[in-house]
């Protein structure tokens, strides 16, 4: 069965959720790995779940962008191994500058907890393989730092996008979400799709809009992208 | 020195000498009120505390129940009031911080954080500094450690513009058999593990045990502690891990009064005593004196008793998680605690003597205004526009969505949160430690218009509260904890709020068949420089039990053509009700009657029909009485109902206001498919529930008659629109 490594920081508190679903629901074996003891090879994708890594302190994320795992990280991408960044993971990967904008305080100024929709845009990848292009799904924010910034919508525009659709929660430019790589081998986004997936978690009005990505991965280790 | 002169004298008496400064210290921390329950044990002793399931009751850093087959839930209150008036944003945060530790020291995982916050109007400038700050630093510090606050209450009311109360609790989940509960011995290592001990929240328990003067210039900032959210993280990630591999022996936080409360109340528990070498200890600053150490109230400090045989693989996972520790000592079987500084003795005390100072029996009197203003029966109601009254029910700030407060919090991390804020009178989180399908339910009630009215009552009432919302969602109640927030106990007046309180809560809790497993008290909430007195409050947290999760009840109206049913009968109690208080200005009259035995019945029936899956929607009625629940009901379904209140149960009632607006105890609304009427209905005879049919889902307008007559027929839209934005137009975005 194919094995995911699921990043835990100092500070990292969604790692046992993200090894729940994956295991719930990709069916894939999965393991929360102290940051100290992960080395890339023998895994077939990783992911950098949310939290709050080195308790936020500078920037979001900014500390341990610069660790070693991260570093490794990014070394094994070139093998071709999947990377997903969740939220704080999402914040990682673009102060490694592993996906491209920045991640700025809320506009207004406070954490934000909340169920909203979003649409997926150029979907591909072993993340989004099953997803359809302008894909509408339900699933929750929770974040301080989530502004998504990027100067020109021509950087992103031919990338995988996750946008918000019909309101925009936190300011983020071109009400982008999430983006990935053009190969869509890495993905990053600030809504939580561990918590989306299940329908006891999901209300009663909403869609369990964060299932696809875990069924995607799954069908991509097994059968390819 | 907090000490009086009476207690210095007992100190001389049972030492038989001078006490040295460091065991001055010693004894200012312990035998502050905040530690030592000197003034409130002899009453808590009252409350009933044990019950089927109770593992661990009071007098522990927290409490411990079984819930399905092997596992524990653990619970604990805690109030953190002094330090939010001064500080609150790191008053807040360091509330959190130290409940969730409570729940640490059992080894327990802690999954949920409840806050219960009372503060000033929102209209008043300070209030609102001191209402962002406290939210901002419970949301800051639950956020990081990843415990999700998924339920709580706020009540807004002028006496604490100045001086807000911070109730927070943390619930746990831990295998029975890993509960770290052994006993320590002789010749086990003391570890301190977490933070560096440093000058903040020095003397933080006495500073919380004398009544603050918040207009004068004296400094209270050295008692206030700051938190570490990412040190307390890695406490919590260490310490499960420890209890898995039960290599721990007995944990204790160090809270109020720091050092040596913590290490009388081991010692003393276990009649032990200890050896201790203070220069030891990992400290902030280096020039920090002995006698600081010892009172030091630093955070995400934890002391561990291990055996000499599991100090390694104790070291191991410390050093995994980079957390600092160092042994400072051992215990022994002398009975004594002997502190030593760089080879000096500074301190030696017999342990008993330390953590068990003597009862005080306070004086007790009733205040004058209780009689005057709860016996007034002088309430002449005014014509209202009944409409417009419900709307500015919704819009008040203790009815109004609290959203405001709680998409500050991530409710959802931990993926348990089944039932959310704002969607089911109390929140359902599903034991995914345990097994797929079980899940439990936590709410925290308190109501201070109704203590400050009537105290027994009061406190009665939110037990009762509490219960009935564990019972809306479909949970079976096991047990609560409460926080009795009162006023100075050496002014006899204040002194009745609090025993009155725990008079009312030892009664109701023994009729409902609730253990009451554990509880703070927090006394000297006062302000020297104000004349309005800071009103006393119990707040309540319960757990229930669910079998099934996927019964669990929200209260939005689920379809058209539905019925909607009143369970209980209404009886004419405006008396202290929000109604009053909001539409007419009114703070008086008879705080509605507690009925546990009607409460025992009712909840039963409104059981039976959730597990039979024949209620829909499940609501309890609360403050704003039948039409603001009714109203809840629509907003969150976004559908209509048409209520003819003739149907409405009733006894004694005379004015379409009462059955609006009472707010009579042991009543739900239910929401009923037209296919299961009539068992619901045969049913209530069985439970000898008053039931009522009282209006059809249907439209989209909530539309009240009495016959003929239309007392209220507003829009859902607008109720909507009123009861979301409320509380963020008065906030600020």
């Amino acid at each position: 069965m194919p094995k995911v490594a699921v990043i835990k920081f100092p500070g990292t508190n969604a790692d046992l959720d993200v090894v729940w679903v994956l295991r719930k629901v990709s069916r894939l074996e999965a393991y929360s790995i102290w940051h100290s003891e992960f080395r890339a090879d023998g895994w077939d994708a990783v992911v950098i779940p949310g939290g709050f890594s080195y308790g936020d302190w500078l920037r979001a994320g900014a500390i341990a962008a610069k660790s070693e795992v991260v570093k490794e990280l990014v070394n094994a991408l070139d093998n071709g191994i999947p990377l997903l960044g969740i939220c704080n993971g999402f914040q990682i990967l673009t102060e490694a500058e592993v996906l491209p904008g920045v991640l700025l305080p809320n506009e207004s100024c406070r954490f934000i907890c909340r169920w909203v929709r979003v649409r997926f845009v150029n979907p591909r990848g072993p993340w989004l393989k099953l997803v359809s292009n302008d894909f509408v799904a339900d699933m929750p924010i929770a974040h301080g730092e989530g502004r998504y910034y990027v100067g020109f919508y021509e950087e992103v525009s031919k990338l995988p996008l996750i946008t918000y659709y019909g309101y925009n929660p936190n300011g983020s430019s071109y009400d982008i979400a999430g983006v990935g790589t053009s190969d869509g081998l890495v993905l990053g986004l600030m809504p939580h799709p561990e918590r989306a997936s299940e329908p006891e978690l999901t209300p009663r009005t909403l869609s369990q809009g964060g299932r696809v990505v875990w069924l995607s991965i799954s069908n991509a280790l097994r059968e390819g992208w | 020195m907090a000490l009086s002169s009476e207690e210095l004298d007992e100190i001389r008496t049972a030492l038989g000498r001078e006490p040295t400064n460091a065991e001055l210290f010693m004894f200012e921390a312990q035998w502050s009120e905040h530690c030592s329950y000197k003034s409130s044990k002899h009453y808590l002793r009252l409350l009933p505390s044990s019950g089927e399931g109770v593992l661990i009751g009071p007098g522990r850093d927290a409490a411990a129940v079984k819930v399905f087959r092997d596992y524990a839930v653990i619970l604990k209150i805690e109030s953190h009031n002094h330090p939010s008036a001064v500080d609150p944003y790191n008053g807040a945060s360091t509330g959190v911080g130290g409940v969730v530790r409570d729940v640490l020291t059992l080894g327990a995982r802690p999954i949920a954080l409840l806050d219960l916050l009372f503060f000033g109007s929102p209209e008043d400038g300070h209030a609102r500094w001191l209402i962002g700050g406290v939210v901002r630093g419970i949301s800051d510090y639950g956020n990081r450690i990843g415990v999700p606050v998924v339920a709580g209450m706020t009540w807004f009311d002028r006496s604490y513009g100045k001086y807000p109360l911070v109730n927070v609790a943390c619930i746990g989940v831990i295998a029975a058999s890993k509960i770290v509960n052994d006993k320590p011995k002789e010749n086990d290592y003391v570890v301190i593990v977490g933070n560096t001990t440093g000058r903040d929240g020095l003397l933080g328990s006495s500073f919380a045990s004398k009544s603050l003067d918040l207009q004068g210039d004296v400094d209270y900032l050295p008692a206030i502690q700051v938190g570490n959210p990412l040190v307390e993280k890695l406490i919590i990630d260490f310490l499960v891990e420890a209890a898995d591999l039960g290599i721990v022996k007995h944990v204790k936080d160090l809270g109020g009064g720091g050092l040596a409360t913590a290490l009388a109340e081991l010692t003393s528990n276990y009649g032990l005593g200890a050896y201790i070498k203070l220069e030891q200890l990992h400290v902030r600053e280096p020039d920090l004196r002995p006698e600081e150490i010892l009172v030091s109230e630093s955070q995400e400090r934890m002391l561990l008793v291990v055996s000499s045989d599991n100090f390694q693989k104790l070291k191991v996972l410390l050093d995994k998680y980079g957390l600092q520790y160092s042994v400072i000592g051992h215990l022994d079987g002398s009975g004594i605690i002997k502190i030593y500084y760089r080879d000096d003795l500074i301190a030696s005390l017999p342990a008993d003597t330390l953590a068990k100072p003597r009862i005080k029996f306070r004086e007790v009197e009733v205040p004058a205004h209780h009689i005057r203003l709860h016996n007034d029966d002088s309430i002449r109601l005014p014509e209202v526009g009944l409409g417009d009254a419900l709307l500015k029910l919704l819009s008040s700030p203790n009815i109004a969505s609290k959203e405001w407060i709680y998409s500050q919090y991530d409710y959802e991390v931990g993926i348990r949160t089944v039932v959310k804020p704002g969607l089911g009178d109390a929140a359902v989180l599903r034991l995914i430690d345990v097994d797929d399908g079980l899940g439990i339910a936590v709410k925290g009630d308190g109501n201070p218009r109704y203590v400050f009215l009537n105290p027994f009552r009061g406190a009665a009432n939110s037990v009762a509260e509490c219960y009935r919302n564990l019972i809306s969602v479909g949970s079976k109640p096991i047990a609560i904890v409460d926080e009795l927030n009162a006023g100075n106990p050496e002014k006899p007046t204040h002194y009745w709020y609090f025993t009155e309180m725990v008079k009312g809560i030892s009664w109701c809790a023994q009729e409902l068949k609730l253990p009451v497993v554990g509880g703070k008290v927090s006394f000297y909430n006062e302000d020297l420089s104000s004349d309005i007195m800071v009103k006393p409050v119990a707040t309540i947290v319960g757990v229930g039990v669910i079998d099934d999760i996927k019964k669990s009840m929200t209260f939005d109206l689920k379809d058209y053509g539905n019925y909607l049913l009143v369970v209980g009968t209404t009886y004419p109690e405006l008396g202290g009700s929000e109604f009053l208080h909001t539409c007419l200005g009114l703070e008086l009259g008879e705080v509605p009657l507690p009925r546990p035995s009607t409460e025992v019945s009712n909840g039963g029936y409104v059981s039976k029909l959730v597990g039979l899956g024949y209620a829909k929607a499940v609501h309890d009625i609360d403050i704003g009485g039948l039409a603001v629940a009714v109203a809840e009901m629509c907003i969150n379904g976004m559908k209509g109902v048409r209520i003819d209140l003739k149907r409405v149960p009733s006894r004694g009632c005379s004015r379409v206001e009462e059955l609006l607006f009472s707010e009579t105890q042991a009543r739900y609304l239910i929401e009923v498919g037209r296919d299961r009427i009539d068992d619901v209905l045969e049913l209530a005879s069985l439970y000898r529930a008053d039931v009522g049919v009282i209006g059809e889902v249907g439209g989209s307008d909530l539309i009240f008659t009495w016959g003929e007559f239309e007392a209220v027929n507003v829009s859902v839209n607008e109720l909507r629109r009123t009861y979301t934005n409320s509380l963020e137009l008065l906030l600020g975005r």
